[in-house]
């Protein structure tokens, strides 16, 4: 019988650091994960968090690392060379064949980015496989801006709108994203999707501007992040009514979000 | 072919096999048996070794027997289990008392026995053969014989087939091992050499398929039920701790959560005197396969590996129903829930078996009945635990022989059909139901009331949450182990993310979160038709704040229906 709590060594290979409390790290992986999915990242002696797939590639995966708590402060502390313990991935993912051949909305907020990159690199990659898409990202100020580099080549790619909570910046838009969903001409659209992800509070907020704009719940995608303990089901951190975020989850379509109470 | 002519078969044959030797052993071959062999075909059978040489040598014996084999047989007989001749009194004498008795001396306590055990069927050796003693193998297979042709008169009939291995365990196996040794050793003709092969070979695998035979007629006839003495199942326990770690309810004097009163919870027993029938325990049976604290993971030099279950011996739980129902809710989570069988669970869970504590009262704050878990069938055996006598269902094949012996009794367990207390359930059958429930006011009435301790799930036999915590053995390397404890989701910490959001923010939100998944959210994920909460009223004796949780049901249910 399979132990599905006991994780594997992986070695570090790289490691970009965004900002002073946001890393990105590129750790050795075969794994074939989907867009949206999740690993529990370990460190001996700090513990466990579950923690998105940032972007993938051969024999790689990255994962953005946000330094709030006492396992990511603890992963700060590693280096290129060094072990992280991983099992995954876990969760189930965005429905990107659905979106495929249709208009596409992403709006996120901080590293709200992390779970939708690698979405957002494959359709950079395949833009024939999209009508068209648009990204708002939010950020709080210049000092708390991620990937840089990417955003960048999305621009190029897509409709980019970076915006800065509270300060103004060349190439960046000022205020919060909900403040921008109105430039997004969803009535333009013969068929759409629209994901957001980012901290409760902007997710609350900006499905809420999303359904003022006309958005029908239906097309509105989110992926929801809970204190989680084992990722299988057994834990029950992540419960949230009868749906447990670990399985059914992360990524929720609104008409299902909206009901989860916790 | 059904059962019944298997076993009659079964019975038939054995019958011929051991009426056969008998006829062997008793007196030198006479040429027209001897005859008769040769045209006997034998079983071609791998079931036991020294039984299929035994039937190959005896064959090869046959087909190549000289003209003098009667009297060579003769001859060899007489040395052999008469000691005649050149034998200097080295010979395999055919009497149990012989091979049992210090001075290997005919009719001792063996001869008197078997005599006493003949005469309960009626039976004198003047209805076998005169010439010899009762305990001559030849009588005692001609015996096993006699039983095996009851049994196929009365395939039912427990008893019969018990007398029969209990013969076999008390004398044939007690001595003719040692004898068929005595006459491969002795015997100079490969005929009597094969036949002390079949012999010895036969009475093993018999007894074997005696054992199958009782565990499938028990089990075709229904469980079964004894009394017995309080002093006689402490014995039984005794056996049992051999091979089972024993738990039950048990006192702990003074080491009570509220000053000097008693702690009863789970804990190995020595006596059945031990199990405390008169509360309810403290603490459910759970920390027996679902520990407060486990090691799951060791870390070494950057590896990991699988902590080892260092528990050997399987574990048997005396339980009441509602427990006994409660460890199907963990089962569902462990077990079940997203597909994943948790191996930390599942290797102590598969060693557990029940023996129900019969419950026909409740206590206090039980609400089981209310809950529909006041009743199981889920167990290896029901008790009845009086003052000085234990009436017990057995229905675990595994116990069968532990309780043969006993005095047989009637007896159904009974189960509370009433508490106290009785427990009306919300009704949640739409969204919009549960949008109402979410919505109460009522919730905010436990936000200063609860303390948010948590102690409710602790004593609860189906609360499942727990937290993982790694352990280091020195502050300069990573080595250590990752551990699991018990969690619950009254605590402040429980919604709790690195990033420092709560997602259930006040102890009225974590009330109605707990109350919601005991009556309402499990039951609906798992399609069963039993709540996450038994009605064990355990969370109410613990509550410090004097919260009752039936009483909490009643409330909600009552704001449903306003």
């Amino acid at each position: 019988m399979k132990n599905v709590m006991i994780p594997k060594p992986h070695e570090i290979t790289h490691v970009i650091k965004h900002t002073k409390a946001e890393y990105t790290f590129r750790v050795a992986c075969d794994d074939e994960t989907k867009h949206g999915q999740f690993y529990m990242l370990s460190i001996p002696k700090i513990g466990e968090a579950p923690i998105s797939v940032s972007g993938k590639g051969d024999g790689y995966l990255e994962f953005t690392i946000r330094k709030v708590g006492r396992l990511t402060e603890g992963v700060f502390g590693l280096d290129v060379g060094d072990t992280i313990f991983m099992r995954g991935p876990y969760g189930n993912s965005f429905p990107v064949e659905d979106f495929e051949n249709k208009h596409l909305v992403v709006i996120t907020g901080g590293t709200g980015m992390a779970p939708v990159k690698t979405m957002l690199d494959y359709f950079s990659e395949n833009q024939d496989k999209i009508k068209s898409l648009h990204l708002i990202s939010g950020f709080r100020d210049l000092d708390c801006v991620l990937f840089t580099d990417e955003i960048d080549k999305y621009k190029c790619d897509f409709n980019v709108i970076c915006s800065l909570d509270n300060m103004e910046a060349p190439g960046f838009h000022k205020g919060l994203v909900t403040e921008h969903i109105k430039k997004i001409h969803f009535d333009t659209f013969d068929e759409y999707s629209v994901v957001v992800v980012g901290p409760p509070l902007m997710m609350h907020f900006t499905t809420k501007e999303l359904l003022a704009n006309g958005v029908d719940e239906s097309r509105i995608w989110v992926s929801i992040e809970r204190k989680m303990h084992c990722a299988v089901g057994k834990c029950g951190h992540c419960k949230i009514n009868d749906t447990y975020v670990c399985l059914e989850g992360p990524i929720f379509n609104y008409t299902d979000a909206k009901d989860l109470i916790d | 072919m059904d059962m019944r002519s298997d076993i009659l078969n079964l019975m038939k044959n054995r019958g011929d096999l051991y009426r056969f030797l008998s006829k062997v052993y008793i007196k030198e071959m006479d040429p027209a048996f001897l005859d008769s062999m040769k045209a006997m075909s034998f079983p071609n059978i791998s079931l036991e070794s020294d039984l299929e040489e035994g039937f190959k040598e005896l064959k090869e014996y046959l087909d190549n027997m000289s003209k003098d084999a009667v009297d060579d047989l003769a001859a060899d007989y007489a040395k052999t289990f008469l000691s005649a001749g050149i034998s200097n009194g080295s010979a395999a004498f055919p009497y149990e008392s012989v091979y049992t008795s210090k001075d290997r001396l005919v009719m001792q306590e063996a001869w008197a026995d078997v005599r006493e055990i003949y005469a309960s069927y009626g039976l004198s050796k003047g209805n076998v053969n005169s010439d010899v003693l009762e305990d001559h193998i030849a009588l005692e297979l001609e015996f096993m014989a006699l039983l095996c042709k009851k049994s196929a008169e009365d395939i039912d009939e427990i008893k019969l087939l018990r007398s029969q291995s209990d013969f076999l365990d008390n004398h044939l196996l007690n001595w003719v091992p040692d004898f068929c040794k005595d006459v491969e050793e002795y015997a100079e003709t490969k005929f009597y050499k094969a036949i002390a092969k079949i012999t010895k070979g036969f009475l093993k695998l018999d007894r074997q398929i005696l054992d199958k035979v009782i565990d499938i007629v028990i089990e075709k006839n229904g469980s079964r039920c004894y009394s017995l003495s309080t002093d006689r199942m402490d014995q039984i326990l005794k056996q049992l701790k051999k091979n089972y770690r024993v738990y039950a309810p048990k006192r702990f004097e003074k080491r009570g959560p509220k000053g000097d009163s008693d702690l009863v919870r789970y804990a190995e027993i020595d006596s059945v005197k031990d199990i405390v029938l008169d509360v309810q325990s403290d603490f459910s049976p759970k920390e027996i396969y679902y520990p407060i604290s486990q090691t799951m993971i060791y870390f070494e030099n950057s590896h990991s590996s699988e902590s080892i279950l260092k528990e050997e011996k399987d574990i048997i739980i005396f339980a009441r129903p509602c427990d006994i129902n409660g460890i199907e809710s963990l089962d569902k989570i462990f077990l079940e829930n997203g597909g994943y069988a948790d191996i930390y669970y599942k290797r102590l869970r598969d060693k557990v078996k029940f023996f129900m504590i019969e419950c026909k009262e409740g206590f206090e704050d039980c609400f089981c009945v209310s809950m529909g878990s006041n009743k199981t069938d889920n167990y290896s055996v029901a008790v009845r635990l009086g003052e000085d006598n234990i009436l017990v269902e057995v229905k675990d094949v595994e116990f069968f022989s532990l309780f043969r012996d006993e005095k047989s009794a009637d007896f159904t367990p009974m189960f509370v059909e009433s508490n106290k207390k009785v427990v009306k359930l919300p009704k949640i059958e739409s969204d919009e139901d549960l949008k109402k429930a979410y919505g109460l006011e009522f919730w905010k009435n436990y936000d200063e009331k609860c303390i948010g301790c948590g102690g409710c799930c602790t004593v609860c036999g189906t609360c499942s949450c727990f937290d993982t915590v790694d352990v280091i053995y020195s502050d300069t390397s990573t080595d250590g182990e990752r551990k699991r404890v018990w969690s619950s989701c009254m605590l402040d910490t429980f919604t709790l993310t690195a990033g420092g959001k709560r997602f259930r923010e006040t102890n009225g939100e974590n009330m109605r979160f707990r109350t919601l998944h005991k009556v309402y959210d499990f039951k609906k994920r798992f399609g069963t038709d039993r709540h996450m909460c038994v009605g064990c009223g355990r969370c109410d004796m613990r509550c410090p704040q004097d919260i009752s949780f039936s009483d909490t049901i009643n409330t909600f249910s009552e704001e449903m229906e306003l």
